[in-house]
């Protein structure tokens, strides 16, 4: 299947091959506009209506019809949010545990990743083809399947209500391993980490100058779909952590949970809680959707 | 071992062979060790906290190791037998097999055709991408949050538009089917957009001649889709119906912060909705009982059935190709 | 060569190791920063607000070094976890709030709780209504937890639907309306003939059924500690008459503290709920513009009791001392005078509930009811009823019957049936 290289000596031979394929696509009609549009919108709907539910104070969730348009209160209910006497969680406490979870998993999983899809694409040792297929084998074992003596051990190791407990299972991640092998296979040229043995360079020489320049686009985007699911992840959180020292995730759910229940400020909390992947996502978000689109070709 | 290593034999001083001689063993060495070491940290962090559970589940299912109870008896296969008659077992395993099949079928087909518009000359071709991809980037808590709310029965908004054609309202978490198309609803609109643009990327690489041919067999655009890029794509197609039967049959987020209560994981006053890990979960944690045992037999079950129907699933989606070729 | 070679193993080692090290250091990161010896942090783990903020600020200016966090979940997973915690022995707060439905689980397993007794707890016996303070009793006298409120009930009724369906807005003249549950429901049937549209006679059948049961003794438990939900005649009867209230369409059937729920509060879908004493607070806090509309009649038969908690410190606690002496000072006479001031919560303690300020005091959000006196009375006539170690599951599993039929989705008949293999299914 051919596949869309990015080490530099090939930009050329891309951007014709782009120049090919485009003259082959025809325009899109105004239907295909149309119909976008619409799949846009649905896309874009919900999360605009859970602005404007914030934007409005509590009455307005059970307002007849319902409201549409934004109201003045978007900022005052982030306030709330965050202020401690309002609810009955820390929100900074939340949002600062979920970053440093998020950072840590995302670093861990992007580096072991690229060492094990190296060993893997590149280098020949005894049980390569089984070992793999055992890590894309670990992709269908099912997180609650474990759920009840992992707590256990977390219980063992004391990191109950720590974010370690939430850290240590996600060091690693299947999926990593087979996107990073698949890209490594299409991206560092074989001659290239010939000519470095030939030197006389050493494995891990190899993969530190020669696998890991080349392979940074694919694990600056690994680092960001980590850091997205480690950031949304709420089955284990929920399990092991306390509203007391809560993830982003585990604060959202128990917003609701205060004596009143207060809509508005509920999906203010919503909104701050995913503000910072959808800022990641407007940033960044090109490159996200081409590192996906690469992983998957090679499927 | 290594490929790589370049074996050309020169002639040489006999001391510079013999340290060549010890290089290449310590290079021997290297390319026989580093693999494993490479592939050894993600198999040491794995065994500790997904291979150990794992096993440690396996042994529990065949005891009543029960929380409240300090001593634990081997019951041999007890667990399974109750398991193959607990009319709730299967009443999860119903649940959960329709709201995967609800969300997924429809999701990949949209997704497809999603794929297929997205694959033309397209102005805001970037704004397109990744407004479908958003909802990809919103947590499963902040999906079931507002949906549940989109679907509230008496101020929700789906039946305010639905009242306006004259439909309903709709008690859309008291009934069966409502709810699975309520829970399915999320599942679809968090990931129809990802899997469109898996698609995409495999139709790109289909090489062009492929379709010049097919135009000059007199094949229509329509035809040329079915005949050229389904097959073409096909290990995309089974990447992600494997995908999301792994992800559909574990569903557990969506359907607990949906329920109005969450008083234990029982999914509807008459267990309408609840999945087999939301099952599991009342077992172990959900209620007072602490059945580990049998909440770890429950796990096994799961895993088996997405086995199951995953190879049901390749086997069904590898025809995709013979019945074409 | 060699040592070159040696060299570069090392600097591969060296390089492995700072990253194992980053990654270490990142977990350890995590860890709360670690406090000097003296200073202790209280964990103080509740299910919705009891109130106790401005008691907290008391406590920790005359205890320098103690610094209280509370934590708020919901009712049902707050105890879920709080078992889980228990059971596994780890991660439980310093000091659990446990609810009456949860409390026979806990007391079975007393050995795992501080027993209070070694903090004093049995020189202040008298200071609780008995039942209360024997109700956190565990095997050998252990006592688990110390009474927090009680919830004594009545019924909360709106006074405009009422006038507009013509019944009686006096609360004197509500309450001979229905000196039993029967005639409650005939009440509603009533209610329901001239009702303004749209709106019903209470707001769901397990609430209605749940007081009924709460009058019970024996109900769920006789004195064996045996389930006799399927044998006890006056657990169908209170089923039945439920069923009949919801066949005659008195139900909103909206479920108890779902959203709908609480939305019908500020609606008035309803005409009359079930009204622990510490309901107010919660209609008070859900429905402010309803200021005014509400008054509170007697209950249906006699007494009857529905929710109030209990403070407990579990045995994992690194903190037990401190623990127990801020539970002591929570539960204290003065505090729970103060909470009762705040929230509405009914002291469990009888010269509490005997003292002038409660019995004296009228709450002008529900058009100046005597509700101090009206619930006061109510808790000192209450006979304690006898509860098992699966109440709360017992319970959750008859709110899931009521809720089949109110959704129509099963008969009365059909859903009694599956409650009963749901008991046994818990309780078995």
């Amino acid at each position: 299947m051919a596949t869309v290289a990015t080490s530099p000596s090939t930009t050329r031979r891309r951007s014709r091959r782009r120049l090919k394929m485009t003259r082959r696509f025809e325009s899109a009609g105004p239907l295909t506009y149309l119909f976008l549009l619409g799949v846009a919108i649905l896309s874009i709907f919900p999360l605009y209506w859970s602005v404007v539910v914030a934007s409005h104070d509590n009455s307005a969730i059970s307002a007849y019809p319902p409201v549409t348009t934004p109201g003045s209160q978007l900022f005052h209910n982030i306030g709330r949010v965050f202020n401690s006497g309002e609810v009955n969680i820390s929100f900074w406490t939340a949002l600062f545990n979920s970053a440093i979870v998020a950072g840590v998993i995302a670093f861990s999983v992007v580096l072991f990743s690229t060492l094990a899809g190296f060993a893997f694409a590149k280098l020949r040792f005894r049980g390569n083809k089984l070992l793999m297929l055992v890590v894309i084998g670990t992709l269908i074992v099912p997180v609650q399947l474990g759920v009840i003596p992992l707590f256990v051990e977390m219980k063992h190791l004391g990191w109950i209500n720590h974010l370690h407990a939430v850290i240590a299972p996600s060091l690693v991640s299947a999926f990593g391993v087979f996107l990073m092998r698949q890209y490594i296979v299409s991206s560092v040229p074989n001659e290239l980490i010939d000519a470095s043995r030939v030197d006389g360079c050493h494995t891990f020489r190899v993969f530190w100058h020669v696998v890991l320049p080349a392979v940074r686009p694919a694990a600056a985007v690994l680092g960001l779909l980590t850091f997205m699911n480690a950031w949304n992840d709420f089955f284990w959180p929920l399990i092991v952590l306390t509203p007391g020292n809560p993830t982003v995730q585990v604060a959202v759910s128990t917003l609701q949970s205060g004596y009143v229940e207060d809509y508005s400020l509920v999906f203010a909390g919503t909104f701050v809680s995913i503000l910072p992947l959808i800022a990641i996502f407007l940033v960044l978000g090109k490159q996200i959707i081409g590192g996906i689109m690469k992983g998957a070709v090679k499927g | 071992m290594a490929r790589m290593v370049g074996d050309e034999v020169l002639e040489q001083a006999p001391a510079l062979r013999r340290r060549r001689a010890a290089r290449r063993r310590l290079h021997r060495l290297d390319a026989l060790l580093s693999p494993y070491l490479y592939v050894g940290s993600f198999f040491v962090v794995f065994c500790a906290f997904g291979l150990f559970p794992l096993g440690y589940t396996a042994w529990m299912s065949l005891t009543d190791r029960n929380l409240l109870d300090p001593t634990t008896h081997f019951v041999g296969l007890d667990n399974y037998t109750a398991l193959l008659h607990d009319s709730y077992f299967w009443n999860a395993v119903e649940n959960t097999l329709a709201i995967w099949a609800i969300s997924t079928i429809p999701q990949l087909l949209l997704a497809l055709g999603l794929a297929h518009l997205l694959n033309t000359k397209l102005r805001a071709r970037t704004f397109f991408r990744m407004s479908v991809l958003l909802p990809q980037v919103t947590s499963v808590v902040a999906v079931a949050l507002i949906f549940t709310q989109l679907f509230s029965r008496d101020y929700g908004l789906f039946n305010y538009v639905l009242g306006g054609v004259g439909i309903g309202p709709v008690d859309w978490e008291a009934g069966r089917v409502s709810s699975w198309i309520a829970i399915s609803t999320m599942v679809t609109w968090r990931w129809t957009g990802y899997n469109a643009l898996l698609y995409l990327a495999a139709m790109q690489a289909i090489p062009d001649d492929l379709y010049e041919s097919a135009a000059i067999d007199g094949a229509g655009r329509w035809k040329q889709f079915w005949h050229i890029t389904v097959p073409m794509i096909r290990p995309t197609i089974i990447f992600t119906v494997i995908i999301s039967t792994i992800g559909g049959l574990q569903l557990f987020t969506e359907p607990y912060l949906f329920q109005p209560l969450k008083n234990g994981a029982l999914g509807g006053s008459a267990r309408q909705y609840q999945t087999v890990a939301m099952y599991l979960y009342e077992k172990a944690f959900g209620s007072s009982q602490f059945k580990f045992g049998y909440a770890a037999a429950i796990a096994w079950c799961l895993f088996l059935i997405i086995v199951l129907i995953s190879i049901v699933n390749y086997l069904l989606v590898r025809r995709i190709r013979s019945a074409e070729s | 060569m060699k040592r070159i070679h040696g060299g570069r193993r090392w600097q591969v080692l060296a390089v492995i190791g700072a990253i194992t090290a980053a990654v270490a250091v990142g977990l350890v990161a995590t860890t709360a920063s670690a406090k000097s010896r003296d200073d202790v942090t209280l964990r103080v783990s509740l299910f919705g607000d009891f109130g106790y903020h401005d008691l907290y600020k008391q406590y920790e200016a005359a205890h320098p070094g103690v610094t209280i966090k509370e934590e708020i979940q919901e009712y049902g997973p707050h105890h879920t976890q709080l078992a889980q915690r228990i059971a596994t022995g780890a991660g439980a707060a310093d000091v659990e709030a446990i609810e009456v439905g949860f409390i026979p689980q806990f007391t079975a397993q007393a050995q795992n709780f501080a027993d209070l007794r070694k903090y004093g707890a049995d020189g202040m016996k008298s200071r609780w209504l008995p039942w209360k303070y024997q109700q956190a009793v565990g095997k050998g006298g252990a006592v688990v937890g110390l009474g927090t409120d009680v919830g004594s009930l009545a019924i909360c009724y709106r006074k405009d639907l009422f006038a507009k369906a013509g019944l009686p807005t006096n609360r004197v003249q509500v309450s001979k309306l229905w000196p039993t549950w029967q005639a409650y429901i005939n009440a509603g049937k009533r209610y329901q003939a001239k009702a303004p549209k749209g709106t019903f006679f209470f707001d769901t059948g397990s609430n209605v059924y749940n007081a009924m049961i709460g009058q019970l003794n024996p109900a769920y438990y006789n004195a064996e500690g045996e389930v006799i939900v399927a044998t006890n005649p006056s657990v169908k009867a209170a089923y039945n008459l439920t069923m009949s209230g919801i066949a005659a369409g008195e139900s909103a059937g909206l479920p108890a503290f779902s959203t709908q729920w609480n939305t019908g509060y500020k609606k008035g879908v309803f005409a009359t709920v079930t009204c622990p004493a510490w309901m107010m607070g919660y209609i008070q806090g859900q429905a402010p513009k309803t200021k005014g509309k509400w008054d509170i009649a007697a209950t249906p038969g006699t007494g009857g009791n529905w929710g109030g908690s209990f403070l407990a410190v579990p045995k994992q606690s690194s903190h037990q001392d401190e623990a127990a002496d801020l539970v002591k000072f929570l539960t204290s006479p003065a505090s729970e005078a103060y909470v009762f001031k705040q929230t509405g919560n009914l002291p469990s303690q009888p010269a509490l509930l005997k003292s002038a300020p409660v019995q004296s005091f009228k709450n002008p959000f529900f058009s100046n009811a005597p509700v101090g006196q009206i619930f006061a009375n109510s808790a000192l006539r209450l006979k304690p009823q006898i509860l098992g170690p699966h109440q709360g599951d017992i319970q959750n599993a008859s709110t899931a019957a009521i809720d089949r039929v109110q959704q129509h989705k099963q008969s009365p008949a059909k859903s009694w049936a599956q409650f009963l293999k749901d008991v046994k299914n818990v309780a078995g």
